[in-house]
């Protein structure tokens, strides 16, 4: 309901809004700033957010949304209509019809709302022209509990603890060809007076991961955090590397490529977890584990150890290049006692292996997307 | 003809009550499947395991497994693609209760930022993935054939 200190409108040409610091070069000149626990919106413990700058196309009609999650599992940059001041242009299928998404998450999140196009600016980059997707769980006639989506989406930023999802992750769009072939596909819609009906979408259509349209530092990106203490901290502040051979870049000790599917294999206790994924969106490090005690309600599903524990697990790229990486595991219950907002130690149970925010602190993690060339090798990888 | 015009008519046409569809999938007969698969508009396969049968839908980019027992019964399903099969079909009259523990997860405040998972006497639901490659699982643990472990269930 309420949302605080969303928008700024800024008045500024297209150029001016674009690569002033960029130099011409293959820098892309400073990160983003990405932190936690430094908003009133991304209030969810371990959510790592950042601003996003988004402009009427080819205007000088522009506005800065801050509190957007940064997350390398999803692709394609998603904002709440009900912030948005800027008007975008919708997108029509071969009939005139406007285009609708659904988005599903992990967290069993969705969004529903119609596909536009944007000039999105990401920090000193210049302005990319992409589709997006506009967070409106009324758009196309339909209502947050009633929806394509067969499920009850995301209804604003104060429920959702996010003004919109920047999705840098290994792809290039966040459906493919798959959408581009089958009208069943149950992500994209064509919508018409008060219904809306499946539609298969040309891939340049999509939405799309914003990073692999900018004319350079276009393949990949990197997360920079710095660690905090095993207690936690009340906050932490980053950066956001648009590109991977970017200058001031350290390169990594171990570059791990994916399966088709954006997958590593991840080893822990003898078993082995081939759908394993490594995921900013995801606030702790979750996996199973039966020794484990497991927290009373309402954190139950997270790990509550009498004592913190000291573990580690393997993993493994397609290539067979494996690293083991140690972790911590503390107790959930006494972890948000202390009102602290970033952990290294945060845990919790799944059946396969995620490792998430908790993995990003102390560490430059690189993404590289899809298709694209860089000194680390061809994405989709992971390397850290 | 689309999965969401398909359903919106049949709706229409034989269940203006609004009641759980006779085709449901989870702890439903065998023989619903095939309800499924015409739902989906998808293509079906079966292969055998032991002391069950997975029945195999693929559609878009999406491939869904039902997990049938020797007696007949859909004991599991799973399902993982680019999108999400509507699992109010899938689901049947099991789906309410997860839209329950959905909506009570997504109500925590603050919100906990975690692969979906929820546990009743009943059901089993689990999500996870990312982008392009969304899975997820539903079982009944008190529907398990002998000697199935809920990590048989991929």
């Amino acid at each position: 309901m309420t949302r605080m200190a969303v928008t700024t409108v800024l008045l500024c040409l297209l150029a001016a809004c674009g690569a002033a610091d960029n130099g011409g070069g293959s820098s892309a000149g400073p990160g983003l700033p990405i932190s936690i626990g430094t908003s009133r919106v991304c209030v969810t413990i371990n959510e790592l957010c950042t601003s996003v700058t988004i402009c009427q196309p080819g205007t000088g009609n522009c506005q800065t949304v801050s509190d957007v999650l940064v997350d390398i599992g999803s692709v394609g940059l998603r904002l709440f209509g009900s912030v948005l001041s800027t008007p975008l242009e919708q997108a029509l299928d071969s009939q005139g019809h406007a285009m609708g998404e659904c988005a599903f998450f992990a967290d069993g999140g969705s969004t529903w709302g119609p596909v536009q196009t944007a000039d999105v600016v990401l920090g000193a980059a210049p302005a990319v022209r992409v589709p997006i997707q506009v967070i409106s769980p009324t758009f196309g006639g339909q209502s947050v509990s009633s929806n394509p989506c067969n499920d009850t989406v995301d209804a604003n930023p104060g429920d959702a603890n996010f003004n919109g999802i920047l999705g840098i992750g290994l792809f290039r769009q966040d459906c493919g060809l798959a959408c581009a072939v089958d009208a069943n596909n149950t992500l994209y819609f064509s919508c018409n007076g008060g219904s809306c009906a499946g539609a298969a979408v040309p891939v340049g259509n999509q939405v799309q991961n914003p990073v692999w349209l900018l004319p350079s530092g276009n393949n990949g990106v990197s997360l920079s955090l710095p660690n905090v203490p095993a207690s936690g901290a009340p906050s932490v502040s980053g950066s956001l590397v648009l590109g991977i051979d970017t200058a001031g870049n350290t390169a990594p000790a171990n570059v791990l490529p994916t399966d088709d599917n954006g997958f590593v294999t991840t080893v822990y206790q003898g078993r082995t977890f081939t759908q394993s994924i490594i995921d900013s969106g995801s606030n702790g490090l979750f996996f199973p584990d039966a020794s484990l005690a497991t927290c009373s309600a309402p954190l139950d599903g997270f790990y509550c150890p009498p004592n913190a524990v000291s573990l580690s697990a393997t993993i493994m790229g397609v290539n067979g290049r494996q690293t083991t990486v140690p972790f911590q595991v503390a107790n959930t219950q006494n972890l948000t006692g202390t009102n602290n907002a970033a952990f290294n130690d945060l845990g919790g149970t799944l059946s396969t292996f995620d490792w998430g925010i908790p993995f990003f602190l102390g560490r430059t993690v690189f993404v590289g997307i899809e298709g694209q060339q860089s000194s680390l090798g061809t994405g989709p990888f992971f390397a850290f | 003809m689309t999965i969401v015009g398909a359903t919106a008519a049949f709706i229409v046409l034989l269940m203006p009550a609004m009641l759980p569809p006779l085709w449901a999938a989870l702890g439903e007969p065998a023989g619903t499947v095939e309800h499924d698969r015409v739902m989906m508009m998808g293509q079906r396969q079966s292969r055998s395991a032991q002391g069950y049968s997975i029945e195999s839908i693929t559609v878009a980019g999406m491939q869904v497994k039902e997990y049938v027992s020797s007696d007949g019964v859909i004991f599991a399903v799973v399902w993982k693609g680019t999108g999400v099969p509507d699992l109010r079909l899938l689901l049947g009259t099991y789906f309410d209760e997860y839209q329950t523990a959905l909506i009570e997860a997504r109500r925590r405040t603050p919100r906990v930022r975690r692969p979906f998972r929820m546990k009743s006497e009943r059901l089993v639901l689990e999500r996870a993935g990312h982008s392009r490659s969304l899975l997820g699982r539903a079982y009944l643990p008190t529907h398990l054939p002998a000697g199935v472990r809920p990590e048989d269930i991929q």
